[in-house]
């Protein structure tokens, strides 16, 4: 075991000054965070804009309703001229929504019907629908007014029209709903674990063979064992050194910058929960760093290392990105699917929910089975004459 | 002292050594002499642990590499054909690294490591990172990387190769220097005048097997050759491959 510590302080004090090592265990983890803290800062300051300034409403028209132009510009809508083909504008994301009135609105107001209106939107479009729901809310509050001025007018009560009455309560609470953006984070996290101990992992074997030193290593009076233990523990070294970063740079960013105000809700993501989260991740290095070793050192060279292992990162993050969009129940069948597993608990805690005691053994036990197999395997490996070739 | 019986490997279909056998006793330089192909690096990865053999067996003080690995690995001092450095870590920290994994330390490592610096004249480079090092200098921690726990035998695969005049000129006396203080020198060259002008024992190898061995007396003698290339010739049958 001593000796397996040597290895470990010689590949660390060798990494440390290597700068692509560096970049992968203390920068690369930054970048993830920031990323996605600056794109909900975007998306946030988008709806909040859109829903608390006065919007443009481009009107064709205008002119053929007057009170209704005067009802829509006292609640926050500013009337502007419709541009001349509105579909056109629309389609083209020039306009989120046109409303059209027709030259025989103001006969059908005045007689008591229906009196036409268009409203030229596009279904497709996410970024309109908050632009749309406000002119939506804002007719049909005219169009109620209007209705219960004139049963009243006829003596009747407005109240006998409304046949129901509904009250939408949304049980999301503010942390969930931020949370749907917030999936994104289980990837940044995995990402974390498969690329920060990535180059020394390469360097520690295939490296290592390429530059001609792992012959003279292996002539060493020291067990293979031994030695793979140096390099993984080193390897598990960066690796938590950028997982640790990652969940830091998560929390320092979500606690300062102001994303509460741009999203409209309030985020308490504490110590704890980080924590909780580094807790329930740490097994995952368990897994990736024999992976990532048992690859590199089966390639041939540095080169090849390096194509297989930066692929790595993508094969756990696919879940992950099915999960920001569509989110998968915590079930123990996704436990027991490694690195999945982790990421829906990941997602379970940020939303403040009570993740099962069974989920995490489940998934953390599977994991961890998982690494000391594979680790078995890198010795194996290791012992074998093809260690000096490669595969 | 290294001993090799009958040793024999082979790759896929093909045979590196087929029945390799020949002794290196202490205090003498034993050179294996072959073309490029001949075995000789299979051979020398047989004793020094990395590989084993299909059959025959290899002794280093009696120690058997197959089943006593440590052992051998403690009594070898191995500078193989691939012998890269870390380019990150100084001369001095390639050395330490080695030595440390001897199960050396402290101030007797650090003395042994001012003694083969002074040795092998490698102050200048001694805490420069090895990265940018020319073919002699690099020859020149990979040796003392190698002697570093003060070995009783020692290995040297090819250790001429790529070397100018002066640093061959250096390592010839290093080797002398082995061989009187009693140590077992076992090195492997396709360079005649290498073998010619070092070596006490020659043992010939081509196509896997030993074609010859001896003196450079004894083959000048048999083969009834004048100088000592003649005797290579005559014993090869050819002299592809020798320089």
């Amino acid at each position: 075991m001593r000796r397996a510590g040597i290895v470990f302080t010689k590949e660390v004090l060798d990494n440390l000054r290597d700068r692509r090592s560096l970049l992968a265990a203390l920068f690369y983890p930054i970048l993830g965070p920031s990323l996605l803290v600056l794109v909900l800062l975007l998306v946030g300051r988008t709806f909040r804009d859109r829903a608390e300034s006065d919007i443009e409403l481009p009107v064709a028209g205008a002119a053929h309703a007057p009170n209704l132009m005067n009802y829509l510009g006292s609640h926050g809508l500013d009337i502007v001229e419709a541009p001349s083909d509105p579909e056109a504008a629309v389609a083209a994301g020039d306009a989120d929504v046109v409303l059209v009135v027709p030259e025989d609105f103001a006969e059908a107001f005045t007689s008591g019907q229906p009196a036409p209106l268009q409203l030229v939107v596009d279904g497709s479009r996410n970024t309109a629908t908050i632009s749309v729901g406000r002119v939506r809310r804002a007719l049909d509050s005219y169009s109620r007014r209007t209705g219960a001025l004139r049963l009243m007018a006829r003596g009747i009560n407005p109240a006998v029209v409304d046949a129901l009455a509904i009250e939408q309560v949304d049980v999301a609470t503010p942390q969930s709903q931020a949370a749907n953006l917030l999936n994104l984070m289980p990837y940044f996290v995995v990402f974390a674990i498969f690329v920060g101990g990535m180059y020394l992992a390469i360097d520690a074997t295939a490296g290592e063979r390429e530059r001609g030193s792992l012959e003279p290593l292996l002539t060493n009076p020291v067990a293979r064992w031994e030695i793979v233990a140096g390099k993984l523990g080193a390897t598990m070294l960066f690796t938590l050194v950028s997982l640790v970063e990652t969940l830091l740079a998560f929390a320092v960013l979500f606690n300062v910058v102001p994303l509460g105000d741009s999203l409209g809700i309030r985020l308490s993501l504490g110590v704890g929960t980080f924590a909780t989260i580094f807790l329930i991740t740490v097994p995952m290095v368990l897994l990736a760093v024999p992976l990532q070793l048992l690859i590199a050192a089966y390639t041939r060279s540095f080169k090849e290392a390096q194509n297989y292992l930066s692929m790595l990162p993508l094969v756990p993050a696919l879940p992950g990105m099915f999960l920001a969009f569509l989110p998968v129940k915590p079930a123990l069948w996704a436990m027991l699917i490694p690195t999945f597993g982790q990421q829906i608990l990941i997602n379970q805690v940020m939303r403040g929910e009570a993740v099962a005691p069974l989920h995490v053994g489940a998934a953390t036990a599977v994991t961890v089975v998982l690494g000391i197999a594979l680790t078995a395997l890198v010795v194996r490996l290791f012992e074998r004459e093809r260690i000096l070739f490669g595969r | 002292m290294i001993e090799a019986r009958g040793l024999r490997k082979a790759f896929g279909t093909v045979v590196a050594v087929d029945g390799v056998s020949f002794t290196a006793p202490d205090g003498r330089v034993t050179g294996l002499l072959g073309p490029n192909g001949a075995g000789k690096t299979t051979a020398l990865r047989i004793v020094c642990t990395v590989m084993r053999p299909d059959a025959g067996w290899v002794r280093v003080d009696g120690f058997d590499p197959v089943t006593d690995p440590r052992e051998v690995q403690r009594r070898l001092g191995v500078l193989p054909d691939a012998h890269g450095l870390y380019p990150r870590l100084t001369s001095r920290e390639n050395v330490r690294y080695f030595g440390r994994l001897h199960g050396l330390h402290g101030a007797d490592l650090d003395a042994r490591i001012e003694r083969l610096v002074s040795l092998l004249d490698m102050a200048d480079i001694a805490d420069r990172r090895s990265e940018g090092f020319s073919h002699g200098e690099r020859m020149k921690v990979a040796l003392a990387r190698a002697l570093v726990h003060d070995p009783q035998n020692v290995l040297l695969d090819e250790p001429t190769n790529g070397l100018d005049v002066m640093s061959t000129r250096a390592l010839r006396d290093i080797i002398r220097r082995l061989r009187e203080d009693g140590r077992c020198v076992l090195f492997s060259s396709h360079v005649m005048q290498e073998v010619a002008a070092l070596c006490d024992d020659v043992v010939i190898v081509a196509g896997g097997r030993v074609v010859a061995d001896g003196t450079p007396e004894d083959l000048r003698r048999t083969t009834g050759c004048d100088t000592l290339e003649d005797a290579f010739v005559a014993v090869l049958g050819t002299a592809e491959g020798l320089d």
